[in-house]
């Protein structure tokens, strides 16, 4: 920019938070509850997109979106309580304000009617970015078959078990595994990479989406690609320390690229390409 | 945007720096590019020495104790309640019922203030501070030695050296602008020479990497200079010409030879004659310690155990030779030299000497006690056992700070009457009586003086926040109100008054620190450019003492039921109890929690996973870390930050003392480590499958 | 657009003092102890005209290390859904003139305009830039340290200035880059006179003879085919990183630099969110949710440094992330710096080609 410009636009703060209202909070697990937020304004966003959440005091981070974007009401955020941020989100009450700015990030580019099959694959937490997506498909179905691999720690660690009945009726093969089973539990116990004899699909057709710890991505997508699936059909959502959620803070700069901007949403050809993951 | 032009509050080292003022408000912080200490750089610490000042956790108004809690008061009230207690306590048990605590991290003329204030005020000489838990043994020791406790030489001078020797000291981490001098001068050729039972960043550039065994510091220097004499490495003209009772210490010197000395420290023999003939050889040797050296019960034998080798050696009164304790705080040497200390006035002229005290009488104008006061852990002591009644800690910490706390929170708590005065709330405040908000060091003027001796200006660069107020004007106006009248219209006249009664700061007046880089005492008048180096030609006592010194073992040893020793010491994002910096956004994010260094073998050996929490126990208390598994400590040794008040290392530390400095044995204790979670069952996987919960 | 007048050195501190009347003047003076540093000016004689870079660079005016952003009052930690709230953007709109920046600087202003200003626009930084007018001196007085000459940022600039002045001992050329520098310049045009033939060719002899005071020629060029040809290896970024006692000041010192981290202060007037300054040399930096380090070795952080100024800049603008200031060669306690990393790319990589 020249300081000439003699033109002086009120530029927009694109730091800003709006206000919105928690509609509902719902338990899931012994950490992880599910934020139902609505805003004055309505909201248009994408499944993978991420809000800068915000409690005024406390800090602000990045949580993407948990919801289907249908009526432009609300949008629910899935936040474990894992810091100062996180724990304060949780120290809220229905009825209060949560701050938020966004939505941004690409998003996942998720066609209804999908060519061949889908595989989802998430991790712990890492359910709620595919949230939308399984309840998209849930709803609309898909022209191959949709499958859910879900990991987690324990039984009582399954975010969103409430809803697993749901998807399935909608025709989604969800498929649980956790780590450490009790005598209670009744899917497998193990890796997410240890079930894709499970899974009904055909690799080389197929399209994966991801979220997850780190190392799960990794090696998931490692077998993925093994299996035959083309790298870029390989998708996943990084996670990432971030400030601003718009480029230029710097902390989930990664390679040549911006987690924030460019993603978080990435296939593995990318990820290889500028090496975004270590 | 006005920039001033300051010193650092954080460590020993006294970088110049730049506050960047903006409309008043602090707004950054950059480094002095001339600064003969750190010439354009600064730690992490320093470049975000601004951020603490405005913190919200500032004290910002005195605070009274009423019915258990504490409760907002005007200066007015709250100093009056103060001066009414103390001339109370004074006055029914008598002047040395109170403890004053000072602080080096206040100026100069606060420190004197304190001091006056002490002696003068309240007719006592319970006067310390934390140097008693940090270089107490530097200020006996070399006092005993050479007659003046301070670094001989100066910082600008280590690049130029030739052979730098330093035991006990994390230089790069602790003194990181006394690093990069070092890390310039081995570039420049230099052979440095680590003695530090961990693997320090420093250690990586050694050409020696000494580990002995914590606590075996005198047989290791013994062993040294065993080797200089039995191979003739003596400067005999030195030795001859400018000390005194070498023939004793020789006698003693016999009993080290360096396989003996290989069977206490585990240092192979080869290594002591290696650093032996290359720390004599060469002439612009420096030798450097910190709290590897004085945290022991035989810290001043450690001292000793130095300076004998400089004597030696003769590496010692010359431009790049010379004997340099690294101080901790920022102004831990100018609260020494300003009498924070129970047995001397300023200048560690002593008390116990009439013609000083006679003095010091006739400037004050009172009558002075001449017998010498409690030292920080005696006054803890004193006042567990009742004795001492009421204390003033000014800028300090013991409950974070202070060996066995659950024995000094004791203490506090039987106290009648306890202020605290200080820039945040701390844990000793919790106990106190009366609050007092200080102002920080970008709020006042003064005089802070680095480990080299360097009085250097502090400039206030913004009003006082809130309420608070410096606390040499805090002190003053106290004092008026214990019917002492102090009128000083700033700290200047305080130096002055310093410079009339001290003959080391004879000629540092703050007019002349304006310009440049400060002054380095001895600077007896007001011509004097400063002295670079020390005891050229001649020991301050006239002659070096060779002072005969043996090896005694740590008092508490690793046995069957804590077999770990236990050492701790500072990283390199926080400082001390973390008050400042753990209030610093990028410094407290960077390390947040405490943390327990242990070899990779201990923790196969016990079953320890890295990143694990475990339990920490000590024969005083236990603690819970996180167990963080690097082959940097040696085995059998373990180690903990003492920064984080979650888990503090002090509650583990052994209070046993050196006999004559007073200082704790922070760097050995016996401890045990387990495991917090006892490690869960491995369940079995069920073998149920989930089939029939399949929709398909 | 180039206007070029020439302006007499007498008239300079009344130039000066007319732009004062609508900003506020900042330039290199000396403080205490001799160092230059970037200030208000008060006396206009006291400005340092030819002086050693100063330490920081003027990157603070545009982007300070302490920034607060936000003001909020009327709401607590737990916030009620009722009470009144009052969020207060706090943008600086100070108008500033900085006077005797290097070109360097402002280089490194241009690359810091093209990436605050691109897609999203920092609020805080366009407010600030908008009213902030540079007016560089081409260098004649180049530290040890400086390499501008081997990357085109510097000692003088063909454009991308808003003003540029050249010293031809008894006057200055003027060059005036921007719309509103000429504006400026033809507001007070009382000053100024039209170039000459003779103006010209004192200007060109003085760009050689700036040019030639430089000691340090470092392309940067090489050592970015150096590490794309996968010749540094590792063990090169590890025998790099072992200096580095994790101070920040690489970045702090960089003009080009700009990460930052956001903090929270409650107040007892109200919650501030403020920015600061941040490193990516900090391990904490890219701390994850749950605790997970992803950069925990210092090696790694290092290469993160390097690549982003020496690669990815490069790759995405066209142009090095690095204009050759020389300010982490100061900084640096280790002594690790670009210049100096770069010189040793370029010896491996000649190694290695020998071989």
């Amino acid at each position: 920019m020249r300081t000439a410009s003699g033109k002086r636009t009120k530029a927009e703060n694109i730091y800003l938070p709006v206000s919105g209202r928690i509609e509902e909070i719902r338990k899931k697990t012994e950490d992880v509850s599910l934020f139902r937020v609505s805003t004055a304004s309505p909201l248009r966003y994408t499944p993978g997109q991420f809000f800068m959440v915000s409690v005024w005091g406390a800090g602000e981070v990045p949580i993407s979106t948990a919801s289907l974007c249908e009526d432009d009401l609300f949008v629910e955020f899935c936040v474990r309580k894992a810091g100062t941020v996180t724990g304060a989100i949780h120290s809220l009450q229905e009825g209060d304000r949560l701050w938020l700015r966004g939505p941004y990030g690409n998003g996942f580019a998720v066609g209804r009617r999908a060519n061949g099959d889908v595989l989802l694959v998430a991790g712990g937490i890492g359910i709620a970015p595919l949230r939308p997506i399984i309840q998209m498909f849930a709803k609309d179905g898909s022209a191959g078959s949709v499958t859910l691999l879900y990991g987690s720690k324990g039984p009582q660690d399954v975010v969103f078990m409430d809803e697993v009945q749901v998807w399935r009726s909608g025709g989604i093969d969800v498929i649980l595994t956790v780590d450490r089973a009790n005598c209670d539990w009744r899917g497998s116990a193990g890796l997410v990479t240890d079930l894709w004899h499970r899974a009904r699909v055909d690799f080389s057709r197929a399209t994966a989406y991801i979220c997850g710890p780190e190392i799960m991505i990794k090696s998931v997508m490692r077998d993925l690609s093994l299996f035959g699936m083309p790298d870029e059909r390989i998708i996943t959502t990084l996670e990432a320390h971030m400030k601003c959620g718009v480029g230029k803070c710097g902390h989930c700069y990664s390679g040549p690229k911006y987690i924030c901007t460019d993603g978080p949403v990435f296939s593995y050809k990318e990820i290889k390409e500028y090496s975004l993951l270590g | 945007m006005n920039t001033i032009q300051t010193v650092c509050p954080y460590c020993g080292c006294g970088c110049g720096l730049y506050l960047h003022v903006e409309a008043g408000r602090i707004e950054g912080t950059s480094p002095s590019k001339l600064h003969p200490v750190n010439g354009g750089s600064l730690c992490v610490k320093g470049w975000n020495a601004h951020e603490f000042v405005s913190h919200p956790d500032r004290l910002k108004f005195p605070m009274i104790r009423e019915d258990g809690r504490l409760r907002r008061a005007s200066w007015d009230e709250a100093l009056d309640l103060v001066a009414r207690k103390l001339s109370g306590i004074k006055t029914s048990y008598g002047p040395d019922s109170i403890g004053i605590l000072s602080s080096a991290k206040c100026t100069n003329e606060e420190n004197y203030l304190m001091m006056k204030f002490t002696r003068a005020v309240l007719g006592t000489n319970n006067i310390d501070h934390c140097a008693r838990l940090c270089h107490s043994s530097t200020v006996g020791g070399l006092a005993a030695a050479f007659g003046s406790g301070a670094m001989t030489n100066s910082i600008n001078e280590i690049p130029e050296a030739k052979v730098l020797f330093v035991i006990g000291s994390n230089t790069t981490e602790q003194h990181p602008m006394i690093g990069k001098h070092m890390l310039e001068a081995v570039d420049r050729g230099a052979v440095l020479i680590v003695a530090d039972p961990r693997r320090t960043q420093i250690a990586e550039f050694a050409h020696i990497h000494i580990r002995h065994k914590c606590g075996t510091d005198v047989a290791l220097l013994m062993g040294i200079m065993n080797v200089i004499v039995n191979e003739g490495l003596v400067d005999v003209d030195f030795v001859r010409r400018r000390t005194e009772n070498f023939d004793a210490f020789e006698e003693i010197l016999r009993r080290f030879p360096p396989d003996v000395v290989e069977g206490i420290t585990g240092v192979k023999a080869h290594d002591v004659r290696r650093v032996a003939r290359i720390y004599s050889m060469e002439k612009r040797s420096m030798l450097f310690y910190a709290m590897g050296i004085t945290q022991h019960i035989t810290g001043i034998d450690n001292v000793r155990a130095c300076a004998d080798l400089v004597m030696l050696t003769g590496h010692i009164g010359l431009p790049m030779s010379g004997l340099n304790p690294l101080r901790g705080q920022n102004n831990v040497q100018g609260a020494c030299d300003m009498g924070a200390l129970p047995n001397v006035f300023t200048g560690y002229q002593p008390v116990s000497d009439s013609k000083t005290r006679t003095k010091f009488e006739r400037a004050w104008r009172r009558k002075l006690p001449g017998g010498p006061g409690l030292t920080v852990m005696e006054m803890t002591d004193s006042a567990y056992e009742g004795r001492l009644k009421g204390m003033y800690i000014m800028g300090e910490n013991p409950l974070l700070s202070d060996p066995d706390l659950s024995h000094v929170r004791e203490a506090m708590k039987r106290l009648e009457f306890l202020v605290v005065q200080d820039i945040f709330p701390t844990e000793t405040a919790e106990y106190a009586d009366v609050v007092l908000p200080a102002s920080s060091f970008a709020e006042k003027d003064g005089t802070f003086t680095n480990t080299e001796r360097r009085v250097q200006l502090l400039r206030k660069a913004i009003p006082p926040v809130y309420e608070s107020r410096p606390d040499w004007e805090i002190l003053g106006d106290l004092m008026t109100r214990m019917g002492y009248r102090m009128n000083y219209r700033g700290a200047y006249e305080i130096m002055e008054e310093i410079a009339l009664l001290t003959p080391s700061y004879g000629g540092i007046h703050h007019h002349r620190l304006q310009e440049g880089f400060g002054l380095q005492w001895p600077c007896p008048d007001g011509n004097h450019p400063g002295t670079p180096y020390l005891h050229r030609r001649k020991f301050a006592r006239g002659l070096g003492t060779f002072i005969p010194i043996d090896f005694v073992p740590p008092d508490e040893p690793p046995d069957r039921e804590f077999p770990l020793l236990l050492t701790t010491g500072r990283i390199s994002f926080h400082y001390h109890t973390g008050t400042m910096c753990r209030r610093t956004m990028v410094l407290d994010r960077e390390e947040p929690e405490c943390y327990l260094e242990m070899n990779p073998l201990d923790a196969d050996r016990l079953g320890l996973k890295h990143r694990s929490m475990v339990k920490v126990t000590s024969r005083r208390g236990s603690i819970k870390v996180r167990l963080y598994v690097t082959p940097r400590i040696p085995e059998g040794s373990v180690f903990i930050p003492f920064h984080f008040k979650e888990a503090a290392a002090n509650i583990l530390t052994n209070p046993a003392v050196d006999p004559n400095a007073k200082i704790p044995e922070y760097k050995v204790c016996a401890v045990r480590v387990e495991p917090l979670h006892a490690p869960r069952e491995v369940e079995k996987p069920p073998v149920v499958d989930l089939e029939d919960l399949r929709i398909t | 657009m180039k206007s070029e007048w020439v302006l007499s050195k007498d008239h300079l501190s009344y130039w000066l003092r007319q732009l004062r009347n609508e900003r506020e003047l900042i330039g290199p003076l000396r403080d205490g102890g001799k160092d230059i540093l970037f200030r208000t000016v008060d006396m206009l004689h006291e400005i340092v005209l030819e002086c050693p870079s100063s330490l920081p660079s003027p990157k603070g005016f545009l982007f300070p290390q302490y920034e607060a952003m936000f003001s909020c009052r009327g709401l607590s930690l737990s916030d009620g859904s009722d009470g009144k709230r009052e969020i207060s953007d706090l943008r600086d709109r100070t108008r500033r003139v900085i006077f005797g920046v290097r070109s360097c600087d402002v280089s490194a202003v241009r690359l810091l305009d093209a990436f605050c200003l691109g897609k999203l626009r920092d609020p805080y930084y366009e407010e600030r830039r908008r009213n902030t007018f540079l007016i560089s001196l081409v260098c004649n007085n180049p530290d040890p340290t400086c390499f501008c000459l081997g990357l085109g940022t510097g000692p003088y600039l063909e454009e991308g200035f808003d003003i540029q002045m050249t010293d031809l001992g008894d006057r200055y050329f003027v060059q005036a880059g921007s719309p509103e520098a000429v504006r400026t310049v033809r507001a007070m045009n009382f000053f100024f006179r039209k170039p000459r033939k003779v103006d010209y060719e004192d200007q060109y002899e003085v760009f050689l003879s700036s040019k030639a005071r430089f000691r340090k020629r470092i392309n940067l060029e090489g050592p970015r085919q150096a590490i794309l040809s996968g010749k540094v290896g590792d063990d090169f970024w590890q025998e790099v990183t072992d200096r580095c006692f994790e101070c920040g000041g690489c970045s702090y010192s960089c003009p080009v630099c700009t990460c930052f981290t956001v903090t929270d202060r409650i107040n007892p007037e109200g919650i501030e969110r403020a920015r600061l300054w941040d490193s990516c040399m900090f391990k904490g930096f890219t701390r994850m949710a749950g605790g997970v380090l992803p950069n925990e070795k210092r090696v790694q952080r290092t290469k993160r440094w390097y690549y982003h100024k020496l690669v990815h800049y490069p790759r995405t603008t066209g142009k090095f992330g690095c204009v050759g200031c020389g300010r982490c060669a100061v900084a640096c306690p280790g002594k690790i710096d670009m210049a100096r990393t770069a010189t040793k790319i370029k010896g491996l990589a000649l190694k290695e080609e020998v071989e």
